[in-house]
């Protein structure tokens, strides 16, 4: 991959979800794609086989997956490259994505996206192993900014130069997401405004944008309830920047109606019209300073206790089930 | 070493610690070593945000996986079990699908756990669920492949399996408690535990449900034996060998019952 141009636009998509499975395959509701957890789907059969067969009959699915370890000790392991490249090759995904993080260390996945430090080690560590990735899977490969929820002692640049260091020396892509961007600001005192104007434009292919979580101290990035205004603020401003890229509505916990789920994507539709008019205007339609305002306003603001964090998504798993029968 | 892995190492330890982590000086000092403290949260702090959602993350993952387990033993001897198994057998799989595999053989020395022959056969019966609810479809075997054998040829015969189902000789009827337990959405407060009777089962997919039926004794020997990839003719003569009774029913049932299994899918092909 070398540049954005490469990668297609497909629009609006979101996460594709058990609860909507019959609802998304009975109407065929009108959405560009669906994103689905590649994790989620690489195993031999089964119900989560069928459902993405019947899903790729009407709809473009592009692949995501938290479970790399592009950053730990041990890196990517064969195996779940092999499986991850044999899904890929079904799905016919535009490109595959995972995390900026690492899972585990001796042995352990402790599936969950840690940061990394942002340090020259990291760097290098980061970007072969994405080349090795990208070469492998023979498709284009990104990496998403994630949320965090402590900073390193040695880390030496912001994040944003560390995501720009890493594409631009493995030539991968850079998946923004626009949340996140909000969750690790208000988190560790940065300027979201800054953040996005740091990150390398021309790297993007592809936006997440989900709800999360004020807890008081923290935000966490749970993907539930709807995208708040601030988040759409920065959304439009990553637009104007950035240009018309595929754009992803992740809602993974208290999982709505999937009417509630179609008209969040169809409101980011309009947000990335409107930012795009913008943009062919040489205009914003952002206040920066009022997005910075609510964020410094939101300390100090009642919160929710019971967050709930599921990171990466339900899954469809054999304990659900419930049909059992004596035959 | 480098600074990277020493710094993963140490905080790949401390999430999978059981206790808050700003109760261990060691974790304390060290944190504050590698982390940022901010206005609200000492670095131990922040540390324990990752810490407390490994526990939360890996608890949720076993409950959907072993509803029934859980409901056996009811929330405090649940969460002991979860917390002695993630500590003895940490999260080695990219996949929380494969966070139980080893379950029941921890189980079968968690003498700590009461009715733990009772959860044990529950572990049993729930990770096969798992395991025949992702696994490979294949084409059940079509009857005119065998028409063909002659007799010597179909005794020294190995018939395949399907991938998509498992046998399971357990001591307790734990599936129909299963289904009670599911149904009633919670522990088994009400319900009464079930005396130990023999249990043979087959957990097969049917389209794309886990359904399983119970098999006698002679049956699920000849079917286990299959399993292993004994011959037909060395696995019906196991079957004859559990008794008169068992050998006459041989005679008498194994035409219906290859039948009956081929109709339902379980045998694949043969070699």
């Amino acid at each position: 991959m070398t540049e954005r141009t490469t990668v297609p636009d497909l629009g609006v998509g979101v996460g594709l979800r058990v609860p909507h499975y019959r609802g998304v395959l009975e109407r065929r509701p009108p959405l560009d794609f669906f994103e689905i957890i590649s994790e989620n789907f690489m195993v031999p059969g089964g119900k989560p086989r069928h459902h993405l067969e019947r899903v790729l009959e009407t709809y473009r699915v592009v692949q995501h997956g938290v479970s790399l370890d592009i950053g730990g000790p041990q890196g990517p392991s064969p195996e779940y490259l092999r499986r991850l490249k044999a899904l890929a090759r079904e799905t016919g995904t535009p490109w595959v994505s995972d995390h900026f993080c690492w899972c585990g260390s001796s042995g352990v996945h402790l599936h969950d996206l840690l940061p990394l430090p942002y340090t020259e080690e990291a760097i290098r560590r980061v970007s072969e192993r994405a080349r090795v990735v990208q070469d492998t899977l023979e498709l284009p490969f990104a990496l998403e900014n994630t949320s965090s929820y402590l900073t390193y002692r040695s880390s030496s640049m912001p994040e944003w130069e560390f995501l720009t260091e890493v594409t631009e020396r493995a030539d991968i892509g850079l998946l923004l997401d626009v949340n996140n961007i909000y969750v690790s600001s208000y988190n560790h005192g940065l300027d979201p405004i800054q953040f996005l104007e740091g990150i390398p434009a021309h790297r993007v292919v592809q936006i997440h944008v989900a709800g999360h979580t004020h807890v008081g101290e923290y935000i966490i990035d749970t993907h539930r309830g709807p995208i708040l205004p601030p988040v759409w603020d920065l959304y439009r401003l990553a637009i104007e920047r950035i240009g018309s890229v595929s754009t992803l509505i992740e809602w993974d916990d208290a999982i709505p109606e999937l009417d509630v789920l179609l008209a969040e994507a169809d409101q980011a539709r309009s947000e990335r019209d409107r930012a795009l008019a913008a943009r062919a205007r040489g205009e914003t339609s952002v206040d920066a300073e009022a997005v910075r305002a609510a964020l410094c306003a939101l300390r100090g603001q009642p919160a929710v206790r019971d967050p709930g964090w599921l990171q990466g998504g339900p899954r469809e798993s054999a304990g659900k089930e419930s049909d059992h029968e004596a035959a | 070493m480098s600074e990277l892995d020493r710094l993963q190492d140490f905080i790949s330890a401390a999430l999978r610690r059981r206790r808050d982590l700003s109760r261990d000086p060691v974790i304390v000092a060290q944190a504050e070593r590698e982390i940022h403290a901010t206005s609200h949260f000492s670095p131990a702090r922040h540390l324990e945000i990752y810490r407390e959602q490994f526990w939360l993350r890996h608890t949720q993952s076993l409950l959907e996986d072993f509803p029934g387990i859980a409901g056996i033993l009811g929330q405090s001897d649940w969460e002991r079990l979860v917390e002695e198994y993630l500590l003895a057998q940490p999260p080695a799989s990219f996949s929380l699908r494969d966070l139980g595999e080893k379950l029941p053989a921890f189980l079968e020395s968690a003498d700590f756990l009461p009715q733990r022959e009772l959860v044990l056969d529950m572990a049993r019966l729930e990770w096969a669920h798992i395991e025949v609810f992702d696994a490979p479809a294949l084409p059940p075997l079509a009857p005119e492949s065998v028409a063909t054998l002659d007799e010597e040829a179909l005794a020294s015969a190995r018939l395949l399996l399907s991938p998509a189902l498992r046998l399971l000789d357990l001591s307790y009827p734990v599936p129909e408690l299963r289904n009670r337990l599911l149904s009633a959405k919670g522990s088994l407060v009400d319900l009464p535990l079930p005396e130990p009777s023999p249990t043979r089962l087959v957990l097969y997919r049917r389209e794309l449900s886990t359904v399983h039926c119970r098999l006698r004794r002679a049956p699920f020997t000849l079917l286990e034996a299959l399993s292993r990839g004994v011959s037909l003719g060395n696995a019906c003569e196991a079957a004859c060998a559990l008794g008169e009774r068992e050998a006459a029913s041989v005679e008498r049932e194994v035409a219906t019952w290859f039948a009956d299994w081929v109709a339902r899918g379980f045998i694949v092909g043969v070699r």
